[in-house]
């Protein structure tokens, strides 16, 4: 359903992205490992048609991400790292857009708003505007936008940071059941935990290029000690002048 | 005191940063026309000008700093005072007040005018300290459009009357509509040249329709499955949706054909060089280029309708729906 070909990305002299091969099947959840800065976003860019590779080629759905960015965006759903959400709609405002733009029949669009309202606790702030949400209210609107219009594959950029543990057992549970139903799931995340229980493919990149891709049943050790084995070993500084006798 | 004096330097620097009132003032149509206007206008203009100029310069500096975080930080109450009084003079307004009343000392004739000023001042500093319930406001409240856009050209009102220059329009329109009343034999070009300010003053908004979108919104667009034209037209229908019934009790027609080349002029700023807008101020065009040749191009194809055919409504049209389709394309390549 993903399918990556020796995918580059370029910004003047630094690259981004370096000869990535990628496959992710049909139903399948995929989680993108990385640090800050190794080319996850910009990788989900190329894939999700927004931004064009400097060599290689991205397909989704069968199509050419950047040569269809139009027809691909109808059939993917995206949750943006900057959630991308209008200061001036409210929450319900944002899934109803969704709809229309998706092309949703106006009544089944309206049915899902509730649902998903319903679903991600988000009925009491149906009426409150995104600039007056708090960031968790935010992160819940954009994951259903994401998921409103029925999309074949779902990107999401670290959808389970900042937001409470009920909700993210509650998005966790439906990604799962979105690959259940045969859509395929691509996410970035920094946590460890909720990406083990969660993935069934790990695919991890250190400064642009793949170091690890398998299935998570075929990690040699827990995830959070292959990620630190692999990408980047923390280092903890000992910070002297913190502490009561000193001033 | 040095705590106190700390916040009070990194307050002037954060308040010299987001120094957008003026700035505003110096890329929007509206000024344009008042600076030239000035010499030759009454005291109607003068006082339009003071009132929009003095609202976005009376607020108070300290609401700077979160309240959240003033109350963190560990000052005493002496401290605390100590940046509420000298908070005020942060602004430079605040010293053109004072100035101005050392200078009317023994001038019987200013000391009203600095009265009225200082008493404008105090009040809008005061309003501008009272929080706001979030998201609640009236212009918020806009009714549905039909059709798939709806919910982009009800985000796009919702933006515009988050600016001054709606305001300013308003504040036109509704002094003539008090003329009308009070003068029934208005002539026939006031009517026209006060069209033509009301769509000037909501012009400068046409040269930078995403400014107000922020990042969050430019990069939905980008996600959304949807043409460039059509993100033009949601964001041309709302600007419609304002200036047709500004012009209602003006010249109606003079003024939809004024609008319509006021968008066509300023999709290209809009498009190829957005500028990021901050709400409740004065929306800051592209280059002055721009602002005069939609000054030229309204005031035109206003008279024109107005005086000559209403056959210059459907070339305006015709021009501005040619802007939309070509724009667009740009907008989808810029996106």
């Amino acid at each position: 359903m993903i399918s990556c070909r020796n995918l580059t990305r370029r910004f003047g002299d630094f690259t981004a992205v370096n000869n990535l091969n990628l496959e992710v099947d049909k139903g399948k959840i995929c989680a993108f490992l990385g640090p800050n800065g190794a080319g996850k976003s910009t990788t989900v860019k190329m894939m999700t048609g927004l931004l064009a590779p400097t060599s290689g080629e991205v397909k989704v759905c069968g199509l050419d991400a950047a040569a269809n960015p139009l027809e691909l965006k109808r059939r993917i759903g995206v949750l943006p790292e900057d959630l991308g959400l209008f200061d001036d709609l409210t929450v319900e405002e944002h899934l109803l857009l969704t709809g229309d733009i998706y092309g949703v029949p106006r009544a089944e669009s309206r049915a899902r708003t509730t649902q998903l309202l319903h679903a991600l606790s988000l009925e009491h702030g149906r009426r409150t505007f995104a600039a007056s949400c708090s960031h968790g209210m935010r992160k819940k609107t954009a994951f259903a936008m994401a998921l409103l219009p029925n999309p074949q594959v779902i990107f999401m950029d670290e959808p389970f940071e900042a937001i409470d543990p009920v909700t993210a057992k509650i998005m966790r549970d439906l990604l799962q059941s979105c690959a259940r139903h045969g859509v395929t799931v691509f996410l970035t995340s920094h946590i460890l935990s909720m990406v083990e229980r969660i993935a069934d493919q790990i695919v991890m990149i250190r400064k642009g290029g793949m170091v690890w891709n398998s299935p998570v049943g075929e990690l040699p050790q827990s995830l959070e000690d292959h990620y630190f084995d692999l990408v980047e070993t923390p280092v903890v500084e000992e910070l002297e002048w913190l502490g009561p006798s000193r001033s | 005191m040095a705590r106190a004096v700390a916040i009070l330097k990194a307050l002037a620097v954060a308040y010299r940063r987001d120094w957008t009132a003026f700035q505003s003032l110096a890329g929007n149509n509206f000024f344009l026309i008042t600076a030239f206007l000035l010499g030759k206008a009454g005291s109607f203009v003068y006082l339009i000008f003071g009132l929009v100029l003095l609202f976005p310069l009376s607020t108070d500096p300290l609401r700077k700093i979160p309240p959240s975080r003033l109350a963190l930080w560990p000052l005493e109450r002496g401290e605390h005072w100590l940046l509420r009084l000298a908070s005020p003079w942060i602004n430079p307004l605040t010293w053109g007040i004072a100035a101005l009343a050392i200078w009317g000392i023994g001038r019987s004739v200013t000391v009203g005018l600095v009265a009225l000023i200082a008493t404008l001042f105090a009040a809008v500093f005061l309003i501008s300290a009272v929080p706001l319930p979030h998201g609640m406001g009236l212009w918020r409240r806009v009714p549905p459009f039909p059709g798939p856009l709806n919910q982009l050209i009800r985000k796009n009102l919702r933006e515009i009357l988050s600016t001054l220059d709606f305001y300013c329009a308003l504040i036109l329109s509704l002094a003539v509509c008090l003329s009308r009343i009070l003068v029934p034999n208005l002539p026939r070009e006031a009517l026209l040249a006060m069209t033509v300010l009301v769509v000037a003053a909501m012009s400068s908004y046409a040269q930078c329709l995403f400014g107000l979108d922020g990042e969050g919104g430019l990069s939905r667009y980008r996600l959304l499955p949807i043409r460039g034209w059509r993100l033009l037209l949601a964001k041309d229908a709302a600007f419609l949706a304002v200036v047709v019934p500004l012009t209602l009790p003006l010249a109606p027609l003079a003024g939809l054909g004024g609008a319509l080349v006021a968008l066509a002029v300023g999709h290209s700023p809009a498009v190829e060089h957005p500028r990021e807008q901050t709400r409740w101020r004065f929306s800051t065009g592209g280059a002055l280029g721009n602002g005069l040749i939609q000054m030229v191009a309204i005031a035109m194809t206003a008279s024109g309708i107005y005086s000559t055919t209403l056959w210059f409504l459907p070339l305006a049209a015709a021009v501005w729906a040619a802007s939309v389709w070509w724009y667009g394309r740009d907008l989808e390549r810029m996106l």
